[in-house]
């Protein structure tokens, strides 16, 4: 599965967002608020269980957050479509590469019912700007599971 | 209507060469006055799941110019659509669109140029600097019967790399392709460079 999504360009992916990360995090008046933090404690997620995850959480940014979210900055929406596009390309690698594999444990399913849930308590504008704002969380994950440790 | 009385920019294409990719279009001429373009984009996630929305392109919005690199643009391997109109004033023509969307991966990867020195008693390459996205694959091997043939991967091009320490009075070769991991393709070798080092071989 580590070498799944190889041909995924992490640096651009990570650069585009470190450029409209405080722009995003300035606007976002709910600080004490989290969408994607039990992302952060699922360290103990078995290896059989992160296509799942992964797959669950491109499904959650193509469907919501980048459709939801609101934005006026040109710069803003030009880097949110490289990570859109470079999500769904990511997402047909994936499935291209586990074919049916992609085993939801009940954990699993937990963890992405959980992110939905702390989607859900916020108003759908807040709740996007927040899940764009935390998109370093998913990265992080992204890097962790799926790249190999080599990759520069 | 006066606003659309300029005709569409024609034959609107795009070429794209070691992922480089530039758009271009013939000229909407206007005796004694500047026609402007504006270009917008369209990645396959806006096209499917927001396709009211087209992004102004990062280089040509506007342009006076007949051409449009959209390498910026351009940041993930799905297909791309594109437009362009004329405007003129208050003036503008309609939309042309791509023919076909573009995806990257159709970009056309030539082989490698390079330049292959001796320096003092070692085997030096330097390969052209073609962009964060390349890597390269080196194979070098002594021009003589039963030679193995050995490979090194260059990360980046612009650095003088090291290959061997040479034997005197021996023939070097090295041919190189260029790899793009973000596309899953390579280039053809490049045709193969030789040197020899000076100075007689050693007696045996």
């Amino acid at each position: 599965l580590r070498r799944c999504l190889v041909s995924v360009d992490m640096r651009l992916l990570e650069k585009s967002f470190q450029e409209i990360r405080r722009t995003l995090q300035t606007k976002d008046t709910f600080k004490n608020v989290t969408i994607l933090s039990t992302l952060e404690n699922l360290r103990s997620i078995k290896p059989v269980d992160v296509c799942c995850v992964t797959n669950n959480l491109l499904t959650f940014y193509r469907d919501r957050v980048f459709k939801d979210h609101q934005e006026t900055s040109l710069e803003v929406v030009r880097r949110i479509s490289r990570i859109a596009n470079s999500f769904l390309h990511m997402q047909k690698t994936l499935e291209q590469c586990v074919h049916r594999q992609c085993h939801c444990s009940q954990e699993a399913t937990n963890a992405t019912r959980t992110i939905h849930d702390n989607y859900n308590q916020l108003e759908v504008s807040s709740a996007a700007l927040k899940s764009l704002g935390e998109l370093n969380i998913f990265l992080a994950w992204i890097d962790r599971n799926h790249q190999e440790t080599s990759a520069t | 209507d006066g606003a659309t009385i300029l005709p569409a920019p024609q034959n609107f294409s795009v070429r794209s060469t070691n992922m480089k990719h530039l758009l271009m279009w013939n000229p909407v001429t206007q005796p004694g006055e500047t026609v402007f373009y504006f270009v917008q984009y369209q990645g396959e996630y806006e096209s499917l799941y927001m396709s009211h929305i087209w992004i102004p392109s990062s280089q040509c919005s506007p342009t006076k110019g007949l051409e449009c690199d959209v390498t910026d643009d351009v940041t993930a391997t799905v297909p791309y659509n594109f437009r362009v109109m004329a405007m003129l004033g208050s003036q503008s023509s309609a939309w042309s669109n791509l023919e076909h969307p573009f995806n990257r991966n159709a970009t056309v990867l030539t082989p490698p140029r390079m330049e292959v020195t001796e320096h003092g008693l070692h085997l030096v390459v330097e390969l052209e600097d073609l962009g964060p996205q390349f890597e390269f694959l080196v194979v070098y091997w002594r021009m003589e019967p039963g030679a193995v043939e050995r490979v090194k991967v260059v990360r980046s091009g612009d650095i003088p790399v090291h290959l061997e320490t040479m034997d005197p009075g021996v023939m070097y070769c090295v041919k190189a392709q260029a790899l793009v991991k973000t596309i899953g393709r390579h280039s053809a070798f490049s045709q193969p460079t030789c040197v020899e080092m000076q100075g007689e071989s050693l007696p045996l």
